[in-house]
């Protein structure tokens, strides 16, 4: 199935080659978590602060392990930021 | 409020979300800003531009050229002065009847408490996870609005604590530091971007001394300036907050 990741700020560095800066469609095994998805693109939990999937903030205590993916999904990632 | 403010204001005093109960609430109303540098110099001269009564500002740092490129509420001249002395200058000559108090060293502990409870609106505008935590913590405490903001990078985050509107806390985002401490030092940052998050924090706070809050309960801002892309996102309380949640008696 396909869905979007979008990678914003410092995360950006982790997407793989592609025209759009932030975004790509990906294709996933059906079934795939967020977590899964997370580390499939190497990215650590602590920086993988602030998940949203279709704009919706997954919080942090929330399992994501236990999130499963749908076609069409788009997950965006953005890293803590406590800089001034 | 006297016909010399009603002219200087006058243009936001037009604004139907302001309006002159709102410019005399503003008037009345006393911020307290912790950190004087990138976030807190356009925060603090957009307040005090308009009209804020009276601005306490906290930092224990002195002005180092590096600082220049983006904390533009210090001029060339400032560089070796305290922060808090060299904000208060330009405040004043940006607005006299701004009242300008200055706290030149790290408040903590019931200082700190003491000091956000005598406020009417905190501006956080530090640059690490410790403060902002214990910052928050003293706002949940007494009870005291909060806007938070942080940049570093090209990147950015705005959010706000109405505990009125039993709004989520800045712990509810955060819960824990994570990762490892950045620095604007070590992984730079953009001028403007800093001053885009610290002007947003002034316009939310403007708009909840004016009773505007409505809109900004539970919003948290992302801004990222390479992408040029914004995001809005709903942050819900969490019930398990160190700071505000459900486990909060079992510290």
């Amino acid at each position: 199935m396909n869905v979007n990741i979008e990678l914003y700020a410092s995360l950006m560095k982790y997407l793989p080659p592609g025209k759009h800066r932030f975004r790509r469609e990906i294709r996933v095994d059906d079934g795939i978590t967020l977590n899964q998805l997370i580390r499939q693109y190497h990215i650590s939990d602590a920086e993988a602060h602030l998940v949203l999937v279709n704009g919706h903030f997954v919080n942090c205590g929330e399992p994501r392990d236990q999130r499963v993916l749908v076609e069409g999904d788009t997950v965006s990632i953005w890293p803590p930021v406590a800089g001034g | 409020m006297n016909q010399s403010d009603k002219d200087r204001y006058a243009r936001q005093i037009r604004l139907p979300a302001i309006g002159e109960s709102g410019q005399q609430s503003i008037l009345d109303a006393t911020a307290l800003i912790i950190g004087v540098g990138g976030l807190g110099s356009p925060a603090a001269m957009y307040l005090a531009a308009g009209g804020i009564g009276k601005l306490v500002l906290c930092d224990y740092d002195v002005v180092e050229s590096s600082n220049l490129q983006r904390q533009i509420i210090h001029a060339d001249d400032a560089v070796g002065d305290d922060k808090v002395e060299s904000g208060k200058r330009t405040l004043t000559a940006l607005n006299p009847d701004c009242q300008v108090e200055t706290i030149g060293y790290q408040l903590e502990g019931s200082e700190l408490v003491e000091a956000v409870r005598a406020a009417d609106i905190v501006l956080d505008c530090s640059d690490n996870f410790p403060t902002r935590f214990e910052v928050n913590r003293a706002c949940v405490d007494t009870a005291t609005p909060l806007v938070s903001g942080a940049a570093i990078r090209l990147e950015g985050q705005i959010m706000n604590y109405q505990p009125a509107a039993g709004s989520a806390c800045y712990q509810c985002l955060y819960p824990r530091a994570f990762g490892a401490e950045e620095s604007c030092e070590l992984e730079g940052v953009l001028g403007p971007v800093v001053g885009v998050i610290g002007t947003m924090q002034a316009v939310q706070t403007l708009l909840l001394l004016a009773g505007q809050g409505e809109e900004m309960v539970n919003r948290l801002l992302l801004f990222d300036a390479l992408a040029m892309q914004w995001q809005g996102v709903t942050l819900p309380k969490n019930p398990n907050c160190p700071a505000c949640g459900g486990d909060r008696q079992a510290r």
